[in-house]
């Protein structure tokens, strides 16, 4: 029987054109998205290719994922068909069973989704041979990368997903109900988003994705750009798990679905309410009264108050909304337990930081509810069909949508109330009572607000003209696709991108800042567009039984009245007007360029410059400056001289000088200290080359003057100037005029360049060339400098630059600061300037048997002194374990600089350190077991104070290695004083994930560690992971010994003065191998000179009782693979130290390391045997992760007892 | 106040001809417009009830251009459409007094009691609080008068008000039409001929977009008086008799066919004369047609 009507439901379908639309949309989206730049969501970008099999994978679940829609209307409709066309009284009373009827449309509505999602597979497939595929970036066709993703996750996905729509659809009988299971798939999918954030919890967000999208995207996290480009996604461990899963979950709704579903045609539906009757007499022979119809101002208004209140109560009590709100609140609330995460470790919940979580976790609900509901008040009357009767009423034409808007405003109103008491609650449950409630409404109340009332009054607008609810929300949602789409082909100014208005990030210290301005523009702008839109709904309202646009516009003509038209007519000047203004402050006054236009500068100054690289250019040694800095209206005047000295064999009669682009920056004069004139002058990029009259002989020097003037402008179109601010100005001296050509302009992705006919760069010079070895890893521009800067700024803030404050005065109501450095610095200086409170203190070192005072000092903005007193700790720890393994502080102050938290980073400068607002003011450490990341970033830049300020690498590949890996591992000791060994590798085990993540998503080619080109993921964190290992493997005073040394031969102007060169990791491997004993000289080679990767598993592990403790026998399942600098990898034979380790529980109850040693492994299987005291728990092969380690779950496994001796 | 309505046309995009050339004068009074299904009675009504557009031809209501002054129009009318839908969720006496305010009724007392007062009107007082949801056809409808009445109109528009009601609520329906002042123009659209009788001074017969008839009831009725003939007849005749006579309608007596013949003369002795009533009126207008309906009573 069910045969029958699965043949029916095929049939059926096979008639309807809506079957073929939906293959036909999903075999376009998929063919679209393959063959454009979309691709590179899949992850198609760089080394990887287009359709290699894990991009394809990626590919195909995003898009059946994003597709549920159709899913659902094919599903749903298949059983709602019954009861919407009412003909279930029809269908129920035939002799089937409701099993027959169930199975029979469920596989009928199963087979036409897989039909329509096998579009995705064709459209995929056939993009592959269009003629403008790049075939650099094609693996050859190989159907079964296409194949098995659509049977293991497509297929699996749209049961489970189909299943969900089908019964929740049979059980309510109610489209929205299914409409609804999407939300709650949304959220599931999102929370497993959240999760992933936490490494640990990885697995479990693996396994919970309905969608299979973090699954995939957390089996292959550390994939190489090789293993992405040849292997399918393996079906084991959490994809299997996952898989099995979900299709479980799904027969489960099948089933108890199937039994719970009534073939009973009365009982209608889940929400019913039955109301009571009562009953009273009517007197029927009542007069009815006679009353004037009261049509004026205040019976309108009055009108839109009633309506409003009526479509308010409409919107909120409707199951649709309050799903949303309530998914998108338990997201929220999920959300926030891990926001402002660093590194492991909490931040305190700003307000600042809850808004991000409301702006940026909530906006798809608000965008949903948009959508759903302006269609649903737009078609309110005709869906109920009262809409005859109500457009005969003598109401003007603008009262239905005004109130209908108005009242889309009082929903919105109470959801940014219920919000920001959420965020309130959210901050209070954490313990942080600082509630900003200012900033919480200024932001939700301005910023969210304006963007709902656009999107609302866009969305009324579409409704009215396409007239068709369903048309319109797809209208809707091609216009954000549109919107994107125009955003990827260079069409990004905030005129053309709806709602652009952005109110920037908040800060404590800068408040809302300068945003505020072309906020207020951009927003302007697009409502008086939207308001303007809303006057044209008015006119083109449907009123009546006429929906042709031909007789709207002849109704919407008699609308026409002269408030509407003076209405409309002031919206579009408003419009207009203030399109001019924003046009005239971000194109006339600041001038523009799109993405695509500023490549095209990029590559046009590399082609008519690069020639001049190398060109020998005189060197800088002395800076002398004033800078008069004016932060109530974001100005600088800088002036000054550099001395410039010819350090070169022959005179150089050309000085190429690069100033600023952008119309912001004057140049009242650069001039020298001999007579000159400019040969060639290029304005396009502020490149100029001066000719000197008489040449600068070798060892001659001579004067660069400059005066240039920053004037803020108006406003830009991307409000990113965030370097001169109304409070906490940073900047660093690239401000300022710099020598010859900057290779830092180039474009560096090799995508990009070649977009711009340019071909592959190489990212750094290998270590033995002489052009690098003869320049700093900063800037080819000096070898170092004397400093000396007079700041002014405004009487209430405070200015800093390097060196040491000589004098301070007051003048013409403004602060002067008079900074010099004593000895020659690296020339890298920042100005900064901020209303600071100060906290001081002091310390002392000893530099050979004399004590050296060293002042701390910690600029803060008032209010952020959760962490001061460990920054000051972390200050003095580090001063001391550095002075006294490495060499002295060469310096006698360090000031940490709050600055805000437009960046997340500090920075080290000499005897100053920049820190933002969002990394380390705001660390909440709850207990003594956390990790304080505020702790370990100033350890980490006061290491820089010597590796980056008194050893300064070369120009050349390893660079990095010197200055970060030095710096992590400086730090890293630090934290070993105060840190467990356990804390210290959940804190590794992030920079690992760092290194197996970065190179998984290496654009050019993997290095090993001591030839690193300013890959972060290879010098940050494997670096730190490799110097903890070698400190472990080889002893922390050898390691510390070989950095004396380094830093004894090579630090400040050594390596220049007696090899006429900067160091290179070479002369640190020098003297990390003198250190090391021969037993680890291979060990050390793969660390530092492979790329070797462990695997790393414990098989099993058995333990007995013995007479004085307990003997534990030991498993062991040991790989190392070598890999290539994309990833290829080869097995490599296994010759090493490892450690074993035994849990046993402590009197506490706490598992604790009670055996740890280092076993040498020679065979891929090993057994060991070794002895405790108490009784293990659980055994591990390198338990503590210090050898790298793709999988290091399996690391770790329970003991077993047994009965046999062993 | 008359309506006037002159040589109303309107073609739908699916080419269908609603109104064709459609002019009628409505005095004050109860006027019946009587017609078949899909004749284009709700396409004149709408079009009177400012709701939708004519192709050609003007209306008139008074000194009030329907077609230009619609806000004027729709302070005085009262419209009961032929479907209409309420929301489920809400009492009779919050959407009445919600309709009210939009009517304009600003004064929350006054709206008070008028909307207890139509309440009381349409015998729904019992079942003010009730949800609309929970409303039976008639009920429904009852509701519909109401607020078709809200602050008095002077032109009403009931579209097809009686279809689907039971006896009982529909002569309960049609007292409370009978009530509706005097001064009124009320326009009853119905396709049941009793409806017109009962109620109505004047009508017309719409079919096809054409007025086929206006006039008053009873003059329209004498006007065939004698021209109407019965006869019972077997089943396997009535192919014939169509054929050979002008049948205007066939209805079942005891399992036995009877049908009306329309004729100037009788056509053969086995039929019966007839005293003719308003149904024979509409059935030899909509179906007697074809035999050259006589131009005196079209333009009576």
């Amino acid at each position: 029987m069910w045969l029958h009507i699965l043949k029916f439901e095929l049939q059926y379908r096979s008639k309807r054109p809506a079957t073929y639309i939906y293959f036909g949309i999903l075999f376009l989206m998929a063919f679209l998205a393959i063959t454009t730049d979309v691709v590179t969501i899949g992850g198609g970008a760089g080394l990887v290719k287009e359709n290699a099999p894990l991009t394809i994978a990626n590919m195909m679940v995003i898009l059946s994922a994003f597709m549920m829609m159709i899913t659902s209307a094919i599903m749903g409709v298949g059983v709602l068909r019954d009861f919407e066309h009412n003909t279930e009284s029809l269908m129920f009373s035939n002799p089937i069973s409701k099993y027959d009827y169930l199975i029979g449309r469920f596989l009928g509505s199963y087979i036409v989704t897989v039909f329509a999602f096998s579009g995705v597979l064709l459209g995929f497939m056939l993009g592959e041979f269009m003629p403008w595929r790049d075939a650099d970036k094609l693996l050859p066709f190989n159907s079964w990368n296409y194949l098995h993703p659509f049977i293991y996750f497509v297929l699996p996905n749209l049961f489970f997903t189909g299943v969900l729509f089908f019964f929740t659809g049979a059980l309510s009988r109610k489209m929205m109900v299914v409409y609804i299971q999407w939300i709650v798939l949304f959220v599931l999918y999102q929370t497993t988003v959240i999760l992933t954030r936490e490494i640990d919890n990885r697995a479990l967000a693996g396994i919970l994705d309905p969608f299979s999208l973090r699954t995939i995207g957390n089996a292959t996290q550390y994939w190489t750009v090789a293993e992405q480009n040849t292997m399918t996604v393996p079906i084991e461990g959490t994809v299997l798990i996952n898989r099995l899963l979900w299709l479980g979950i799904g027969i489960l709704i099948a089933i108890v679905g199937s039994i719970s579903f009534s073939f009973n045609v009365v009982k209608n539906s889940w929400f019913k309410k039955k109301s009571k009757g009562e009953e009273e007499v009517s007197k029927t022979n009542i007069e009815v009264p006679q009353i004037q119809l009261q049509l004026g101002l205040s019976t309108y208004l009055m009108q839109i108050w009633k309506q409003a209140v009526f479509y308010f109560k409409y919107v909120v009590r409707g199951i649709p909304f309050l799903a949303i709100s309530l998914f998108g609140l338990v997201l929220m609330i999920t959300n926030s337990f891990f926001i402002g995460r660093v590194f492991g470790t909490y931040t305190y919940p700003t307000t600042a930081l809850i808004l991000e979580l409301i702006t940026g976790g909530f906006t798809v609900f608000f965008i949903v509810i948009i959508v759903f509901y302006s269609g649903e008040l737009i078609w309110r009357e005709r869906d109920v069909k009262i809409n005859l009767i109500q457009d005969s009423l003598p109401i003007p034409d603008f009262v239905g949508l005004i109130s209908k808007f108005l009242g889309m405003i009082m929903v919105f109103t109470v959801m940014l109330f219920g919000l920001m008491l959420s965020g309130v609650l959210i901050q209070a449950f954490r313990g942080y009572y600082e509630f900003n409630l200012g900033v919480y409404f200024t932001t939700l109340f301005t910023e969210t607000m304006s963007v709902l009332i656009l999107f609302t009054l866009l969305g009324f607008f579409i409704q009215v003209m396409v007239n068709n609810k369903f048309l319109g929300h797809a209208v809707m949602i091609v216009f954000f696709i549109v919107s994107i789409v125009l955003e990827v082909v260079g069409v990004e100014h905030g005129l053309f991108q709806f709602g652009s208005g952005d109110l920037g990030p908040y800060s404590d210290m800068n408040g809302f800042g300068h945003f505020v301005t072309s906020f207020s523009w951009f927003d302007l702008y697009w409502l008086a567009f939207t308001v303007f839109l809303f006057a044209l709904s008015v006119v083109f309202a449907v009123r009546g039984a006429e929906a042709a646009m031909k007789w709207r516009w002849h109704i919407g003509k008699l609308r026409l009245t002269k408030p509407l038209l003076t209405f409309g007519f002031t919206a579009f000047c408003v419009f207009g007007l203030s399109g001019c203004y924003i046009y005239y402050n971000t194109n006339v006054l600041n001038g523009y360029a799109n993405s695509d236009e500023l490549e095209a500068l990029q590559a046009d100054y590399e082609r008519a410059y690069k020639q001049y690289e190398y060109l020998p250019q005189p060197k800088v040694t002395s800076v002398n400056m004033k800078v008069e800095l004016y932060p109530e209206t974001r100005d600088y005047v800088a002036s000054g001289y550099y001395i410039l000295e010819n350090q070169e064999d022959e005179p150089i009669s050309d000085v190429h000088v690069q100033l600023q682009i952008g119309k912001d920056y004057h140049y009242d004069y650069v001039r020298f200290g001999r007579e000159s004139k400019i040969k060639e002058a290029a304005d396009r990029f502020k490149y100029y080359i001066h000719e000197l009259d008489e040449p600068l002989l070798p060892g001659d020097t001579t004067l660069l003057e400059f005066k240039m003037r920053f004037e803020t402008l108006g406003f830009k179109e991307t409000a990113e100037a965030t370097a001169v601010l109304h409070n906490g100005t940073f900047f660093n001296n690239t401000e300022f005029p710099s020598i010859g050509y900057a290779a830092a302009a180039e474009l560096s992705s090799d995508d990009d360049r070649k977009d711009n006919d340019l071909e592959p760069k190489d990212r750094m010079l290998p270590r033995d060339d002489k052009r690098g070895l003869s320049r700093n890893f900063l800037t080819d521009d000096s070898n170092g400098i004397d400093f000396e800067i007079v700041i002014g700024t405004s009487y209430d803030q405070i200015a800093i630059a390097p060196g040491y404050l000589q004098r301070q005065w007051q003048e013409k109501d403004r602060n002067y600061f008079h900074y010099q450095m004593e000895e020659q610095m690296m020339p890298f200086f920042s100005i900064v300037s901020a209303d600071y409170e100060v906290m001081k203190d002091k310390m002392s070192i000893r530099v050979d048997s004399i004590q050296k005072e060293i002042d701390l000092e910690i600029y803060y903005h008032d209010g952020h002194e959760y962490n001061l007193a460990s920054m000051m700790e972390a200050m003095k720890k580090s001063f001391d374990y550095f002075s006294t393994h490495f060499s002295p502080y060469q310096y006698r102050q360090m000031r940490i600089l709050e600055f805000p938290r437009y960046a997340s980073f500090a920075q080290s400068f000499a005897n100053t350190v920049p820190f933002s607002e969002g990394i380390g003011f705001m660390i909440e450490v709850e207990d003594e077991d956390d990790v304080d990341v505020s702790y370990f970033v100033t350890a980490h830049e006061l290491a820089h104070q010597w590796w980056g300020h008194q050893l300064f690498p070369a120009d050349v590949q390893g660079s990095a290695v010197l200055t970060e890996s030095l710096a992590q591992y400086s730090a890293l000791m630090v934290m070993k004083q105060v840190y467990t060994q356990d804390h210290m590798q959940e804190f590794l085990k992030e920079e690992l994930n760092r290194y197996l993540r970065g190179r998984s998503r290496e654009q050019k080619k993997e290095l090993p560690l001591v030839l690193a080109e300013n890959q972060n993921y290879i010098h940050y964190g494997k670096g730190a992971n490799i110097m903890f290992t070698l400190q472990d493997y080889v002893g922390e005073d050898s390691v510390n010994a070989a950095l004396r040394r380094l830093l004894n031969d090579w630090g400040g102007q050594k390596g220049l003065d007696q090899e006429g060169r900067y160091a290179t990791t070479i002369d640190l491997m020098g003297y990390i191998r003198d250190v090391t004993p021969d037993s680890m000289q291979n060990m050390v080679t793969d660390m530092f000179e492979k790329i070797v990767l462990f695997e790393n598993k414990l098989e099993s592990a058995t333990y007995a009782e013995t007479e004085n403790g307990f003997k534990v026998a030991i498993e062991l399942d040991v790989q190392k693979v070598e890999a290539d600098s994309i990833g290829y990898t080869h097995n490599v034979e296994v010759n090493d130290w490892i450690d074993v380790g035994v849990y046993a529980e402590n009197d506490e109850g706490d598992e604790v390391l009670v055996y740890l040693k280092k076993h040498k492994i020679s065979e891929r299987t090993t057994s060991i045997l070794v002895e405790t005291e108490k009784e293990p728990v659980r055994v591990g092969i390198d338990p503590l992760y210090k050898l790298i380690d793709r999988n290091p779950d399996d690391n770790i496994k329970s003991v077993n007892k047994s009965e046999e001796a062993i | 106040m008359e309506l006037q309505i002159k040589n109303l046309s309107k073609t739908y995009a699916n080419g269908v001809q609603a109104l064709k050339d459609v002019s009628l004068q409505i005095p004050k009074g109860m006027f019946g417009l009587l017609g078949p299904n899909g004749a284009g009675k709700s396409s004149l009504m709408r079009t009177i009830a400012t709701l939708q557009e004519p192709d050609t031809g003007t209306i008139h209501l008074g000194d009030i251009d329907v077609l230009k002054e619609k806000d004027e129009v729709r302070k005085v009318l009262g419209y009961l459409p032929q479907e209409f839908g309420v929301y489920p969720r809400v009492s009779a006496e919050t959407l009445l007094d919600h309709l009210a305010v939009l009517k304009g009724i600003a004064n929350g007392k006054e709206r008070k009691e008028l909307v207890e007062a139509l309440l009381h009107k349409t015998n729904l007082w019992g079942a003010r609080k009730k949800n609309l949801g929970g409303y039976s056809g008639g009920m429904k409808q009852r509701f519909g008068i109401a607020q078709a009445l809200i602050s008095s109109p002077r032109l009403i528009i009931v579209d097809e008000p009686t279809a689907g009601l039971d006896p009982a609520e529909r002569n309960r329906f049609l007292n409370l039409l009978s009530e509706l002042g005097e001064n009124t123009v009320v326009i009853l659209s119905t396709h049941i001929v009793d409806d017109v009788k009962e109620l109505c001074t004047n009508m017309a017969i719409i079919n096809r977009g054409e007025v086929m008839l206006e006039g008053n009831p009873l003059k329209t009725i004498d006007a065939i008086q004698g021209k109407v003939w019965s006869k019972g007849v077997e089943k396997f005749e009535l192919e014939d008799y169509k054929h050979q006579h002008t049948v205007i309608s066939e209805r079942l007596i005891a399992g036995k066919p009877e049908i009306h013949v329309f004729a100037d003369e009788q056509p053969d002795p086995s039929f019966e004369s007839l005293k003719a009533d308003l149904e024979d009126v509409y059935f030899s207008k909509i179906f007697g047609e074809v035999e050259a309906a006589p131009e005196a009573i079209v333009n009576q």
